[in-house]
């Protein structure tokens, strides 16, 4: 306990004093956060105030589109626009245009429009004759073929001018035509335990890709740590010094838990921050209270997190020790990372059908389990035996690896030239008794 | 000098029974360990008593490392028992154990006094105690000024230094080492030298294991010849040299070496002219052969040779290969 305690302190220690751990820690949000919010600065800057001519046959109706296309009415799908061209504030929507009315709709008047948008003097110009109405072809002419955005985002409201329009000339009146066009929403409600809640599938889509990031992420980072300091160990023949003070499974835990360790902290690190800097903007929207995740997913996570993490340094570290070199370590990599990218293919039948019969016992596999059992208690929450021996299934193949793969580091010390067959390793445990 | 011929033996000496009471430091009984189809170590039994320097000697692939390894727990026998300080062995028992290996190895990017405490602290001493013991032993090593620095700054000879710092730092009652001296150049040695006679003096049982007869020649007092993974010979240097001791004559004369040619008293010879190194055939006088000698020329020099641990070594070899 003592060695396994000084073993976890050291390789931590060592690990968070380098230089490398310091800048990640602090680049890496640095790039990401680049990432995510350099293109929508960038959109931003596009969305300058644009200046367009409306050509109508007759200048009422191009008052008509005029105040339809500056209406602020906030509908369920322009809020949806707004939140992809990453702007939060609905007022911008009828700065975004300055629309003059022009209604000579001749092939000259064409000409100039196209001429002044060459000239830059006007960003577009929307042709909606009654011709171009009556045929549902309304055309939009501008320098640059307009993003998806501005061309969604004008033919909607155009839609609705016109909706409102064809309903008027038929008699319809305007509070009538509210009535008719006002859309439906579908909610959808999970009941669980005799609860209900409004989750949607998109936040639960979330949450199981939030732990498959951290998940790959942390073990693609640290596991091959675990590997290398393996390696290390084996190469600089420190390993021979260490077993004469400790058993090599004090050694092989402490290295798995203090470079585990280092880890949890880097990305405790991260997750302190992103929350810094997340919380400010995500009190301003209204529907914080959605964002809450439930205590129950919250400890599955942390508990399948750490014991995924755990799962797959072990295996790490287990190449570690048969290997001889990185590289020869890094092909027997697939270990790792074949069970990982399958457990993500099988997530798509797990949202599909969380109870079918494949998915309950892929979620027993451990080498699956942290992420399909996680994936299943989020979606529909299995049954608590499942949970439980999933779970000790899980902790039970982390020890039986831990306890092979200490006989085999200990085994190391008579390791020489090239990686070891199969046939070879098996023996090596034999001699490795006790 | 002359010296009384002693009785020559013609095989290894019959093994002495193993000190049953409780005091040997180390013991091997019927210690047994084979790799695959490779006996490392055959039915190796060895007590090694405290305060004393003993030595484990062989060629190369004899089973010292295996031997070694097996005291200190990290290989486990195939059969055959061992004991450390009168009690079967357990890892508890390590923290009194100091181990140097023939394959140095240090964390190089762990600065040097971080090392040693972390070392001294697997074998159960206080941070604050191993820092302030890691830095005596380092002044007394002319590393002081290296503390601070990463392992891989030093320089080989002072890694070495490092790692023997690192085997004694928790003042261990038996301190095991493999091949303590190679890579160490002259001054270095003369240090190590020293600091291992002034751990004995202190009452620490001291194992070390050498292919360097030399070496073993001048600090062990006890030595464990093996081969092939068995016991070729063993016991007190001394008495050892004294029972082999008696083979070889230097001869200075004058005259007529014929003296040499027709006596059974002489096994093999090497005349130089005025100058002849003889071994005397089993059983043989050497004051038979002085006497022989005096009669035909004038002898300047007769002198019984005592055998080098090198020349023992080799006959204790060539006999267990016949």
């Amino acid at each position: 306990m003592r060695n396994t305690w000084l073993i976890i302190k050291r390789e931590y220690l060592e690990r968070v004093r380098t230089r490398s751990f310091v800048v990640l820690t602090l680049l890496l949000p640095a790039i990401m956060t680049g990432v995510m919010v350099l293109p929508a600065k960038l959109a931003t800057i596009g969305n300058k105030i644009q200046h367009i001519v409306v050509v109508t046959s007759t200048p009422e109706f191009g008052e008509t589109v005029r105040q339809g296309l500056l209406s602020t009415t906030p509908d369920t799908d322009s809020e949806d626009d707004e939140a992809n061209s990453g702007t939060n504030d609905a007022k911008t929507t009828n700065e975004r245009y300055i629309i003059d009315v022009d209604s000579s709709p001749t092939e000259a008047e064409r000409t100039l429009l196209r001429e002044k948008i060459i000239a830059q003097s006007i960003d577009g110009y929307l042709w909606v004759t009654d011709d171009a109405i009556a045929s549902g072809k309304i055309a939009w002419a501008s320098r640059s073929l307009s993003g998806f955005g501005e061309k969604s985002r004008l033919s909607e409201k155009l839609n609705r001018v016109i909706q409102y329009t064809r309903l008027s000339k038929n008699g319809v009146t305007p509070d009538q035509a509210d009535l008719l066009l006002k859309p439906v929403e579908v909610d959808a409600i999970r009941i669980e335990g005799g609860r209900e809640t409004k989750d949607s599938g998109g936040k639960k889509f979330l949450e199981v890709v939030v732990m498959v990031t951290l998940i790959y992420m942390a073990v693609l980072l640290y596991g091959i740590s675990v590997m290398r300091s393996v390696l290390e160990e084996k190469n600089t023949r420190i390993l021979e010094v260490l077993l004469s003070s400790a058993s090599s499974t004090e050694l092989m835990t402490g290295k798995i838990l203090g470079v585990g360790a280092v880890g949890l902290t880097q990305i405790l690190v991260w997750v302190v921050m992103a929350g810094a800097f997340a919380i400010p903007s995500l009190a301003m929207q209204t529907d914080l209270g959605d964002l809450k995740v439930s205590p129950e997913v919250l400890a599955a996570f942390a508990v399948f997190f750490f014991l995924g993490y755990l799962l797959y340094s072990t295996i790490y570290a287990a190449i570690g020790a048969i290997s001889t070199t990185e590289q020869e370590g890094q092909q027997l990599q697939f270990f790792v990372v074949i069970p990982l990218v399958l457990s993500v293919f099988m997530l798509t039948a797990v949202v599909r059908t969380p109870d079918s019969p494949t998915v309950v016992w892929m979620s027993m596999v451990p080498f699956f389990a942290p992420l399909v059992m996680y994936a299943r208690i989020v979606i529909q929450t299995p049954p608590l035996w499942q949970i439980a021996l999933s779970l000790f299934l899980l902790i039970a193949t982390i020890i039986g690896i831990l306890i092979l793969c200490a006989r085999i580091y200990r085994i190391g010390i008579l390791i020489y030239g090239k990686r070891p067959t199969l046939p070879e390793i098996l023996k090596w445990l034999k001699y490795a008794k006790a | 000098m002359i010296m009384a011929p002693p009785q020559v033996p013609t095989a290894p000496p019959p093994r002495p029974a193993l000190n049953p009471n409780a005091a040997a430091t180390i013991e091997l009984q019927g210690v047994c360990k084979s790799y695959d189809k490779f006996v490392a170590v055959d039915n190796l039994s060895l007590a090694i008593s405290p305060g004393k320097i003993y030595g484990l000697l062989g060629p190369n692939g004899a089973g010292k490392t295996s031997t070694l390894r097996m005291m200190i727990g990290i290989i486990v026998p195939d059969s055959g028992h061992v004991s450390i300080f009168g009690e079967p062995l357990e890892r508890a028992h390590m923290d009194r154990v100091g181990y140097l290996p023939e394959e140095r190895g240090l964390y190089k990017k762990m600065k040097v006094l971080d090392h040693l405490v972390f070392l001294a602290q697997l074998k159960g001493l206080s941070a604050h105690e191993a820092s302030t013991r890691a830095r005596s032993w380092c002044e007394r090593f002319e590393l002081t000024s290296w503390t601070g620095k990463k392992v891989e700054e030093l320089s080989k000879g002072m890694q070495q230094k490092v790692q023997f710092i690192g085997a004694v730092l928790h003042d261990p009652d038996l301190i095991i080492m493999d091949e303590p001296f190679s890579g160490l150049d002259p001054a270095n040695a003369v240090a190590l030298k020293d600091a291992v006679l002034e751990l004995a003096k202190n009452g620490k049982t001291i194992l070390l294991s050498t292919h360097r007869m030399d070496q073993a020649e001048r600090l062990c007092q006890s030595i464990y010849l093996i081969n092939h993974g068995r016991a070729v010979l063993e016991g007190d240097l001394n008495q050892i040299k004294a029972r082999y001791g008696c083979c070889n004559v230097q001869i200075k004369y004058e005259g007529d070496a014929g003296f040499l040619q027709n006596t059974s008293l002489v096994q093999s010879f090497n005349d130089y002219g005025n100058y002849v190194e003889a071994r005397l055939a089993p059983g043989a006088d050497a004051q038979e052969l002085l006497k022989l000698a005096s009669a035909g020329a004038r002898i300047n020099k007769f002198e019984l040779m005592e055998p080098s641990l090198e020349e023992i070594f080799m006959e204790a070899v060539s006999k267990t290969h016949a």
